[in-house]
């Protein structure tokens, strides 16, 4: 169609919208300061207020640039949370691995994303608070990349190697000390059913942070990164012309200063 | 969330005591929308609904409008995504065109007279005088003054044309249509047609070639309200939707807590200084005298796509035309108001591709005015190219505000105090683009909310979070 866009230009850079969901105090502000700024606060206050964050993700072929919105519990307005996800391309569904009860209310939002959201929208559920368990014990704390409790559902493949942690999981729930309360492989079964990415993290040692949006970044169609961010734009019976690069229509404000000294002497 | 359940569960069970204030919301309900209607051809397949993005009150953004520099001193601009909207058309009524199209380009700066083909050369001519006589008032800092201009100012728009610059009658129409003015042409005084006029020149070429206005992708003004209101979030404030005000109670006096309690309809109670609201929101019988236009949303199966020419060199792909059709075109008397009809491509992400949306207004409100609608569309849509252009949904509805066509004065956009620190804003504007004035009486409200620590120069201007936008 036309990829005559991206021909030229070395690496596109796309933004993303991103929300983030999931009861209070799983936490979502503290994934996303530890893949924004790689930092973590204990005991980190509540989140007051929404923050906005952006950090930039790059891939082999593209760059995208993250929009991050964190809802800052306020989704508890039931009616609001539509405000956040209309138009994300991307939701982060948290919920904590020593919590039952998120993961309930984590497969609520994950329903209503698919009711309600932009179609196509790429959703990752999202096990928090691994450090608690021993699974994240045993993990040092600097190897944010390691693919430890990695599972990425949906597309069949490494089977197997679920098979593999979900037994180590049965025996290390029983291990004292354990505060893990939701086992892998029944969040990870529900995800590969809804057809979700799959991730169990710490935002306090880091543990596959970095690869829940590595992850996400690779799942954007890249239909819907053409012509900006949007519901399938660009996707579809688009012969008719509709489906013009977004640059080509995009005004940019901050050429007003130049433009209007020019225009201010010239008449 | 606990205390505000225990507050809403204690507040539920408490009786108003006697003699005291409260304000509560009359029983019958009553909005800015009214008469609203869906229609939808039989055949229509069920359209994906999660794919539209619709406003009930569309407006252009003029580049010269102040709500520009409000958005980036408090930074929210950088959510927002900004579109041009391109061309103005005005529909002329076959008697006069020679088999042309009938829908024509409306010179939008001196360039385009310069290239029109269908003004003569005597009339471009006078054209060029009255628009260099405006441009020049426009800059000047005082307008020109003086018994004469007066006079000539509160004449109609179409008598100062043709006293002062001798512009033929045929142009009337389409310079009027630069003005969005909903009146008729009788009623369209030369002093409110002129500077809006003026705004539509200069406002052209300031963020790029060939377009003065703008508008914001994904539905426009709820679209910078959604951003509105995440910069409250940001700040530490709350908002929630789908629920209103039951009633406002006054602090008692010698009552430890001095703040007004309002109840909302969702059954929590909250605790404010002050409420701001639309007499719609607030609990008041005190209802200003509102204007009622009709309006209708139209989904059309078809991009229109010769609507959006790429006016100049450089310029972006326009995302919205402006088409009017004056009421002549529509077989009315000299006196009827236009139809404007804004439309906005699939650009805008309000529809999916292939289609587009139009946003059609009339200051004739009720049937009359909603048949003249249905006439213009459909005249929009047998003039377009493309033979399967139809309307494959509508809503039509009538809308409530204020139109300024006759000035009304100061009042009209001054805050009401319904009681002590509860306030009313006016009614809104019905102007097809963004109100200004709306952005004077936010700032009234926002010095009485700050009462003693105002400082005016920090109107809007929001200091970004730490660490969030580290890279730019």
């Amino acid at each position: 169609m036309s990829e005559s866009t991206s021909a030229n230009t070395p690496k596109p850079s796309s933004s993303v919208k991103l929300v983030l969901l999931g009861e209070a105090a799983v936490g979502k502000s503290s994934l996303v300061l530890r893949f924004v700024n790689n930092d973590f606060q204990e005991n980190k206050e509540p989140t007051i207020g929404a923050a906005f964050l952006t950090q930039k993700c790059s891939l082999p072929t593209r760059t995208i640039k993250f929009e991050i919105w964190d809802t800052a519990g306020q989704e508890r307005f039931a009616s609001l949370a539509p405000m956040y996800y209309r138009n994300a391309q991307a939701a982060l569904v948290v919920y904590d691995v020593t919590k039952p009860s998120s993961l309930t209310k984590a497969k609520h939002w994950v329903a209503e994303l698919q009711r309600q959201a932009s179609p196509g929208i790429v959703i990752a559920l999202v096990g928090n608070k691994l450090d608690l368990t021993n699974d994240g014990n045993e993990t040092p704390g600097e190897s944010a990349t390691n693919d430890e409790g990695a599972t990425p559902a949906g597309e069949g493949e490494g089977a197997d190697g679920e098979g593999q942690a979900d037994e180590e999981e049965e025996e290390q729930e029983a291990t004292p000390g354990d505060a893990r309360k939701v086992s892998t492989q029944e969040a990870g079964t529900y995800a590969e059913e809804e057809g979700l990415l799959f991730f169990e993290t710490s935002a306090k040692t880091g543990v596959n942070v970095v690869d829940v949006f590595t992850a996400i970044a690779n799942a954007i169609p890249e239909s819907s990164l053409k012509s900006g961010r949007g519901p399938g734009a660009g996707t579809g019976q688009t012969t008719l012309g509709g489906a013009r690069p977004a640059e080509d229509s995009r005004v940019n404000l901050g050429e007003r200063s130049a433009a209007t000294a020019k225009e201010g002497c010239a008449c | 969330m606990p205390s505000t359940e225990a507050q809403r569960q204690r507040s539920a069970y408490k009786k108003p005591r006697s003699g005291q204030t409260e304000l509560i919301k009359p029983e019958s309900e009553n909005f800015p929308f009214e008469d609203a209607s869906v229609y939808s051809p039989q055949d229509a397949q069920s359209l994906p609904s999660r794919r539209y993005t619709l406003s009930l009150s569309p407006q252009l953004i003029y580049c010269r409008s102040n709500l520009l520099p409000t958005l980036i001193s408090s930074k929210v601009y950088r959510q927002l995504e900004f579109q041009a909207v391109g061309s103005w058309w005005i529909h002329r009524s076959q008697a006069d065109s020679s088999g042309d199209a009938n829908l024509y380009r409306v010179p939008g700066s001196r360039e385009d007279v310069f290239a029109d083909d269908k003004i003569t050369v005597k009339s471009k001519r006078t054209l060029m005088r009255f628009l260099r006589h405006i441009g020049k008032t426009q800059h000047d800092t005082e307008p020109p003054q003086g018994a004469e201009e007066d006079e000539s100012m509160a004449s109609p728009f179409s008598t100062y044309l043709e006293s002062k610059f001798q512009v033929p009658a045929e142009l009337l129409d389409p310079l009027l249509s630069l003005s969005l003015s909903q009146a008729s042409p009788q009623k369209t005084s030369a002093a409110y047609a002129v500077p809006r006029i003026q705004r539509h020149l200069a406002s052209i070429g300031v963020f790029g070639p060939g377009f003065g206005s703008l508008l914001a992708k994904w539905g426009g003004g709820s679209e910078i309200c959604q951003v509105g209101c995440r910069a409250l979030a940001v700040g530490g404030g709350i908002y929630v939707l789908n629920s209103g005000i039951e009633s406002i109670r006054q602090p008692v006096q010698g009552e430890h807590d001095a703040r007004l309690k309002v109840q909302l309809s969702n059954g929590e109670t909250i605790s404010t200084k002050h409420v701001f609201g639309s007499h719609w929101d607030l609990p008041t019988d005190n209802h200003p005298k509102c204007d009622r236009v009709a309006r209708s949303i139209s989904i059309v199966s078809s991009p229109l796509e010769g609507l959006f020419p790429v006016a100049a060199e450089g310029a972006p792909t326009p995302a919205g035309a402006v088409v009017v059709f004056p009421g002549t075109s529509l077989g009315q008397a000299d006196d009827a108001p236009p139809v404007y009809v804004l439309v906005h491509s699939s650009e805008t992400g309000e529809c999916p591709p292939g289609q587009c949306v139009l946003y059609s207004s009339i200051s004739i409100a009720g049937e009359a005015g909603q048949s003249l609608i249905e006439k213009a569309v459909n005249k929009l849509l047998e003039s377009a190219a493309d033979p399967n252009a139809q309307v494959s949904w509508s809503l039509r509805y009538t809308q409530l505000g204020r139109s300024d066509y006759d000035f009304p004065g100061p009042l009209a956009m001054t805050l009401n105090h319904v009681s002590d620190n509860v306030v009313c804003f006016p009614p809104p504007s019905l102007d097809l683009s963004f109100d200004d004035t709306v952005i004077g009486t936010v700032k009234d409200a926002w010095r009485l909310a700050m009462g003693d620590e105002v400082v005016d120069d920090e109107f809007m201007k929001f200091e970004d979070r730490e660490g969030a936008y580290d890279e730019e």
